[in-house]
């Protein structure tokens, strides 16, 4: 065999295993395409109708956007909820999860009791959880006023009724079952910490808060962007709890963008505007996503 | 080779079988229902299966808002079932102006609809000039009272505007609930209000605002939805009512922690279905200032799909006609809604208040509940006018005022 018909029988079997590897890709390709891909786009395209899901489509086109965000308040009230949600999530549940992860992640007996125990709420659907929590706030025989009762002061809340607290209210119901995941991926982080690295510190006198933040952090950062990604993400669609105990109400106090795209798309027949507001929700998301995974894949 | 032929042929023998099994197989429909009448459905549907080989009914159930939702999307999609629950007013509205649903019009002429069936309900199932669907039932809501707590208050049932608001102070001080109120979904909370509409428009008034004939931003939907925040601060509904789950008004009522619940006839079933003496609970009509005092009614029908072929029509119709008939009706009577829309139906002797409800209904007249006469999107501005003076977060006149735009932006569209 010469070089030459050597080098050709090479090129053609990486050409070969190539197709190869293409092939085994396509039916994640059309699954992926189908479902996802497409409806995006699609959903992009009915954005610009005017339509109520089954007559003929009138083309607006940007018009359902402008509408929202010019003439539409309850789309304000809708997106600064979410933005609320957003610094919520980010400030509360990641912080809390952290520190049950930290908690969790120490040598004691119970610790996998415990484990489960703070991630059991996570397997519950959020539409139980929306259940559970309205009889806890239920301002005449809910858990939470009953115990003030019990202890002899005299304080008694509407909770998720009253539209001063009801966001904050629904928040703590999502905090309680959404605590589990982001728990989870970071105690995968803090075992993947090096032993050596902490004792190296140690040696090098470093304290417990100190070898936290300036050794045990900066090596999780894996896993706080895959924390901070999905919860951005969960923060931005949350849905079912507020539906649940709310309806985005009262007085649209709680609506959120998904709630409030579902009533325009489902029970307002007005398709064109419900995709707007699933449109704006992505953009959203990328707005925040993109730039921050980017930023730390850099930095990596 | 010998193989292959063997594969062959026993390959084009099923088939054979398959076509001949799919030719003489059964005609299969589907049927969405709500998931409060699902003992009865489930045993019912086994029933007619087994008696009718040629039909093959499969029921699925949705909760009283989901199977609005369900609908919709369905007919987004072109998939909806063959046959579903549905209410009159606006939200069956949508499948006729679509053309989703089955005009029953000369199926009915053909098969004497107008004897078997009230007029009152075929009116209301009438929509865009067609029969829109198989009415199943006819409702009136009244305000269902529990008798030991009026008793024990000495209060009478009230027969005036004046003394229904003295019997609420009464029940008041004497740290009863008066009236039971959930406001998750607005509809619940809705028809109390409706019916200070009623009291301050007058029916002629109120007829026309829910036809958009006249405006809602006027002064006797301002009286009324004033009057409902002097109730609300008054505390004459329960705490954080607003958004209570309408379908647990049951627990608070049953209980005896509020002494009023606003119900339909359909009440008296679920007074049963929670082992409740009802001979404890009565009904009165909300007593408004006309003399008349109307009551709010509704229809509910089964919509039939406009694709349905004269066979599956006919199988439909059997399967519906089954359903509703005497021997159902007797066996499974709480998961109804009775009288049924028939001509000379009676309600079962253990639902005590019914049969006076539909008489009242008849003396007084009756007018469509608000959220039938209303859009879903022009509803939930009225729902959330309703929490945001409850709130202290709007005032009366601006409730009004944003009521009335809404059916504009609604008529503008």
């Amino acid at each position: 065999m010469t070089v030459e018909t050597e080098g050709y029988h090479r090129m053609k079997t990486k050409k070969k295993s190539n197709f190869g590897a293409y092939a085994f890709l396509i039916p994640a390709a059309v699954i992926y395409l189908s479902v996802i891909v497409v409806p995006v786009f699609y959903s992009l395209f009915i954005s610009l109708f005017k339509w109520n899901g089954v007559s003929e489509k009138e083309f607006v086109g940007l018009k359902n956007y402008t509408t929202l965000f010019t003439a539409d308040p309850t789309f304000a009230i809708a997106l600064k909820n979410n933005l609320i949600w957003i610094v919520l999530t980010i400030c509360v549940t990641m912080t809390v999860a952290l520190g049950f992860a930290v908690i969790l992640n120490k040598q004691f007996r119970g610790r996998t009791v415990f484990r489960a125990f703070f991630y059991f709420p996570c397997v519950i659907a959020p539409i139980a959880v929306a259940i559970i929590w309205r009889w806890i706030y239920n301002p005449n025989i809910g858990f939470i006023n009953q115990f003030f009762k019990l202890i002899g002061v005299d304080f008694k809340q509407t909770w998720i009724s009253d539209p001063k607290y009801s966001l904050y209210a629904i928040f703590i119901a999502a905090l309680w079952q959404g605590i589990g995941q982001p728990m989870i991926l970071f105690l995968a982080g803090l075992q993947s910490v090096s032993v050596d690295v902490l004792e190296a510190a140690t040696i090098d006198g470093a304290g417990p808060v100190r070898k936290f933040f300036k050794v045990t952090v900066p090596l999780m950062k894996e896993s706080f962007v895959m924390v901070i990604a999905t919860l951005i993400v969960a923060a931005m669609k949350v849905y079912d709890v507020v539906q649940g105990l709310t309806g985005g109400g009262p007085n649209n106090s709680t609506q959120m963008l998904a709630t409030y795209m579902y009533s325009q798309t489902f029970q307002y027949n007005n398709v064109g505007m419900g995709t707007a507001v699933a449109c704006v929700m992505v953009v959203m998301m990328l707005v925040v996503i993109v730039p921050y995974i980017s930023f730390t894949a850099k930095e990596k | 080779m010998k193989l292959k032929k063997v594969i062959a042929s026993a390959l084009a023998g099923t088939m054979l079988l398959g076509g001949a099994s799919s030719v003489s197989a059964a005609t299969e429909l589907t049927f969405w229902t709500l998931n409060t009448r699902q003992e009865a459905v489930e045993p019912i549907v086994e029933a007619f299966n087994e008696a009718n080989e040629d039909i093959k009914i499969t029921a699925s159930f949705y909760d009283t808002d989901g199977i609005k939702d369900a609908c919709k999307v369905a007919a987004s999609s072109d998939s909806l079932p063959d046959m579903w629950f549905n209410w009159g007013g606006s939200l069956g509205q949508f499948y006729v102006d679509n053309g989703k649903t089955y005009d029953l019009t000369e199926y009915a002429k053909s098969n004497g609809w107008e004897d078997t069936f009230s007029a009152g309900a075929l009116n209301l199932c009438t929509l865009g000039g067609q029969l829109s669907g198989y009415p199943t039932s006819y409702n009136v809501l009244g305000v269902y009272y529990n008798k030991t707590i009026f008793d024990e208050c000495g209060i009478e049932v009230p027969a005036t505007f004046e003394e229904f608001e003295a019997a609420c102070a009464v029940l008041k001080e004497n740290g009863y609930v008066p009236m039971a109120a959930a406001g998750l979904n607005g509809w619940h909370v809705m028809r109390w209000v409706e019916l200070l509409v009623e009291h301050f428009a007058g029916a002629d008034l109120h007829d026309n605002m829910n036809s958009f004939d006249e405006s809602w931003d006027n002064e006797a939907v301002v009286q009324a939805l004033a009057k409902y925040k002097e109730w609300v601060d008054a505390g004459y509904f329960p705490d954080g009512f607003l958004t209570a789950d309408p379908n647990d008004t049951i627990m608070s009522f049953g209980s005896g922690e509020c002494a009023m619940d606003i119900q339909g006839q359909w009440y008296d079933g679920m007074i049963l279905q929670n082992e409740l003496d009802i001979t404890n609970y009565g009904v009165f009509s909300f007593p408004s200032a006309e003399a008349s005092s109307r009551m709010s009614a509704f229809a509910e029908m089964t919509q039939f799909n406009k694709n349905l072929t004269e066979e599956e029509l006919d199988a439909a119709v059997k399967f519906t006609d089954y359903y509703y008939s005497s021997e159902n009706v007797a066996e499974y009577g709480e998961y109804y809604n009775l009288p049924l829309p028939k001509e000379g139906e009676k309600a079962p002797e253990d639902q005590i208040n019914v049969d006076g409800m539909i008489e009242t209904s008849n003396t007084n007249g009756t007018f469509t509940i608000t959220d039938q006469a209303f859009p879903t999107e022009v509803a939930d501005v009225l729902f959330n006018a309703q929490d945001a003076i409850a709130n202290g977060q709007m005032t009366p006149e601006e409730g009004a005022a944003n009521i009335q735009a809404a059916i504009e932006a609604y008529q503008a569209k």
